[in-house]
């Protein structure tokens, strides 16, 4: 069998250190809007142009405007039945986040993803984007409407409302021509001390991502990240249901993966640190995934989003997992 | 060890920096509301030899190393005075108990320390949250002690205060953390290990190294200058959280003091969603640590009342109860990332409630902003430290103990 290596960024980029100093600017109302728009879209591009120079198949935009502050501001911003909660540590980063506090019913007009997206990238037919995943969702929010059973045995109501508007936001994208949505799931395996997410939860958040994706035919991912997946291997390839399965392999030992007929995430280069990865010791992971999983569609990846390093370093990664790509179609396999 | 009152009163550390502080180290002209707002705030911090600042002020641009000097000075004795005439207006008597000089000296509490330990190089800015970055180290060599980069403001602080005062240093964990571990992930990459292993061995040998030089920096502080009481500020003891890493934070903790006396207090703030519980039982293994200082106005309402459901925010405060610690706590009762400000009554509120759910000795309860101040603008920050003041004042007069 032969196998295909596809290339991709797996979520939000780092900003280019003059767009950096484009928002310090405009806080200080050194600059105003326009011109703060102006740098975002000049460092999109530039991102853009990058993933085009090392053989990206797809696109990202890199979450580069202050419409995507954090993982789920437009969520909270974008769905009616939340508001703005509490700072909270994004998992075991120095990063932040707004809880998404949920005060009614959650819906969707189905633009809160669309109206943030770099928009001028559908055209390619090869814009990827980067969501969070209805257990990310459940987990974090803080619910003040649904009153969650799920730790009783009941069912997650939070989540499937969620699910039921990501069916909104899916229909808008892939009408406006987005090739790919990815569900980005750091909370199935960042448990660090809870205990692994229960067979019936991971079967409800299956149901509930089937419900997102319902009446869609958009290609699909779901990405565990800054953890171990191996406690759900193999239910998570069955319980899941869309095209790649994402593994940070910076966590994930590539030896306790098994067969499947999906497609692989396969996060190799450490996106939390700027150690550069030989071709040979990215090769070995994805040799291991290969020989673990029998899978003929792997994505070359970085373990998470790039946003943890600065810009010239999450470009160098980049870059890398291009030539990474480069190599192994060349040599075949 | 308190300073026996009940509900003393402490800042967490750093206080906003005044842009005529800031603009001469960004090569930045200064313009006539920057020197008007050094004499503002001077007259109403009471900061003596005002016309001094004036006259190196009153250059605009171009300043020399011996003004700019002068320049860090003045503001070293703002935020001294700041500390010590908060609540002036608000309560009846004014002055935090515990003060610093608001790391007016430091670039940041990561950058001072990265900028004078040996083996780091900055590689770019990293955005933590909003549009607020920190300017990222790598690690590329074992690191080394350069110099003692507080020797200079503790010298200073000390001098001038009238206040007990309190040195936060930024710890081990915290630099670790922030910092890009570059030199100790090529140095474990080939080893035969799961990744969480080889990653977590990369941490721990980087803190370790880190935490002895920070002991170093310590003792030179305690045993030729005399500090008394310093606050070890590990913002990231909850970034990490698997068993072995919480057992890291205190393991460095314990490196880092070992064989040092002076009062130990510990920092920290905005944990991930499982809030402080994630740190126990290990942080208490903590051997030194007479407080703990943690963020709680972050998650709680604006509405008075001492009952769980308007004091939310302070919930994980019984945790120290549940696991037996019966020494000091510090009680963040002011949020610092908004200009939203609670009321006297709702401080109050707050403070009263962490005592009752402590059920702590009021004086071993320490009543401080959230964290530091630095993101303020000077006059949010100045009100802030005044509820701090003014709210712990309510809550011991409620208490009959004022």
């Amino acid at each position: 069998m032969v196998t295909e290596f596809t290339l991709s960024l797996t979520g939000s980029h780092a900003r280019e250190e003059g767009t950096i100093q484009a928002t310090q600017d405009w806080e200080r109302g050194r600059i105003d809007s326009a011109s703060l728009k102006a740098a975002f879209r000049e460092d999109c591009d530039s991102l853009v142009d990058l993933q085009r120079r090392v053989g990206a198949d797809y696109i990202s935009d890199g979450q580069l405007t202050t419409a995507w502050q954090d993982p789920l501001s437009p969520v909270t911003a974008g769905f009616e039945g939340l508001k703005k909660g509490p700072m909270v540590r994004w998992y075991n980063t120095n990063t932040f986040y707004y809880a998404p506090v949920i005060e009614g019913d959650i819906s969707s007009d189905g633009r809160a993803f669309w109206n943030r997206v770099g928009r001028r990238y559908a055209k390619t037919g090869r814009l990827r984007l980067a969501i969070p995943d209805p257990l990310t969702f459940s987990e974090l929010a803080v619910d003040r409407h649904y009153n969650r059973t799920a730790s009783e045995g009941g069912k997650d109501r939070a989540l499937f409302a969620y699910a039921d508007a990501l069916n909104a936001e899916l229909r808008t994208l892939e009408r406006n021509r987005v090739s790919y949505v990815q569900f980005s799931c750091p909370a199935l395996v960042a448990r660090f001390r809870e205990k692994p997410v229960r067979r019936e939860r991971l079967g409800q958040l299956g149901e509930a991502i089937r419900a997102a994706k319902r009446g869609t035919s958009i290609r699909t991912g779901f990405h565990t990240y800054f953890g171990d997946a191996s406690p759900y291997l193999p239910a998570i390839f069955d319980a899941i249901p869309v095209d790649d399965i994402g593994f940070d392999l910076t966590q994930t030992d590539p030896a306790s993966l098994s067969s499947t007929r999906k497609g692989i995430i396969a996060g190799v280069a450490d996106a939390r640190t700027t150690y550069l990865e030989s071709l040979d010791e990215l090769g070995d992971r994805v040799g291991a995934v290969i020989e673990r999983t029998g899978s003929t569609r792997i994505t070359l990846a970085p373990s998470s989003d790039l946003r943890y390093i600065p810009r010239v370093s999450g470009d160098e990664k980049l870059r890398r997992l291009g030539a990474l790509k480069e190599e192994l179609r060349g040599g075949g396999s | 060890m308190s300073v026996g009152r009940p509900f003393p009163t402490q800042e967490i550390g750093s206080l906003p920096k005044f842009s005529w502080r800031t603009k001469p180290f960004r090569g930045m002209a200064l313009d006539e509301e920057d020197i008007a707002a050094a004499e503002v705030w001077g007259r109403r911090l009471g900061v003596p030899r005002r016309s001094e600042l004036q006259k190196v002020l009153s250059r605009r641009a171009n300043f020399s190393d011996a003004e700019r000097r002068t320049i860090v000075d003045f503001s070293l004795l703002y935020a001294i005075r700041m500390g010590e005439t908060a609540g002036a207006g608000l309560a009846e008597s004014e002055g935090l108990d515990l003060v610093w000089s608001g790391e007016q000296a430091r670039t940041e509490m990561y950058e001072t320390p990265v900028s004078n330990i040996a083996g780091f190089e900055f590689i770019g800015r990293v955005r933590s949250f909003d549009n607020k970055y920190w300017r990222m180290a790598s690690i590329r060599d074992k690191p080394s002690y350069k110099n003692n980069y507080h020797a200079d403001e503790l010298s200073f602080t000390a001098r001038h205060a009238k206040r007990k005062i309190k040195v936060p240093i930024t710890d081990a964990i915290t630099i670790m953390a922030w910092s890009d571990n570059h030199y100790y992930t090529a140095k474990w990459a080939r080893e035969k290990v799961s990744p969480l292993r080889r990653s977590f061995n990369a941490r721990r040998e980087f803190t370790l190294d880190l935490a002895k030089i920070i002991r170093r920096v310590i003792r030179e502080l305690v045993e030729r200058q005399g500090v008394e009481e310093v606050q070890i500020d590990i913002p990231a003891a909850t970034q990490y959280q698997s068993v072995d890493d919480i057992k890291l934070v205190a393991e460095s903790f314990n490196e880092t003091t070992r064989g040092l006396s002076a009062t130990f207090s510990v920092h920290s703030c905005f944990p991930p969603k499982f809030g402080y519980k994630i740190l126990f039982p290990y942080i208490l293994e903590m051997k030194k640590c007479e407080r703990f200082s943690f963020e709680y106005g972050n998650r709680d309402t604006y509405r008075r009342g001492q009952d769980p459901e308007s004091r939310a925010g302070f919930a994980d405060l019984k945790l120290f109860k549940e696991y037996g610690y019966r020494q000091g706590l510090g009680v963040g009762v002011v949020h610092v990332h908004t200009d939203v400000l609670p009321t006297v009554g709702v401080v109050m509120d707050r403070v009263l409630y962490s005592a009752k759910i402590t059920e702590l000795d009021p004086r071993l309860l320490y009543i401080n902003p959230d964290c530091g101040l630095r993101t303020r603008r000077p006059e949010v920050a100045q009100r802030m430290l005044d509820l701090v003041v003014a709210g712990a004042e309510r809550a011991r007069g409620e208490l009959g103990a004022s």
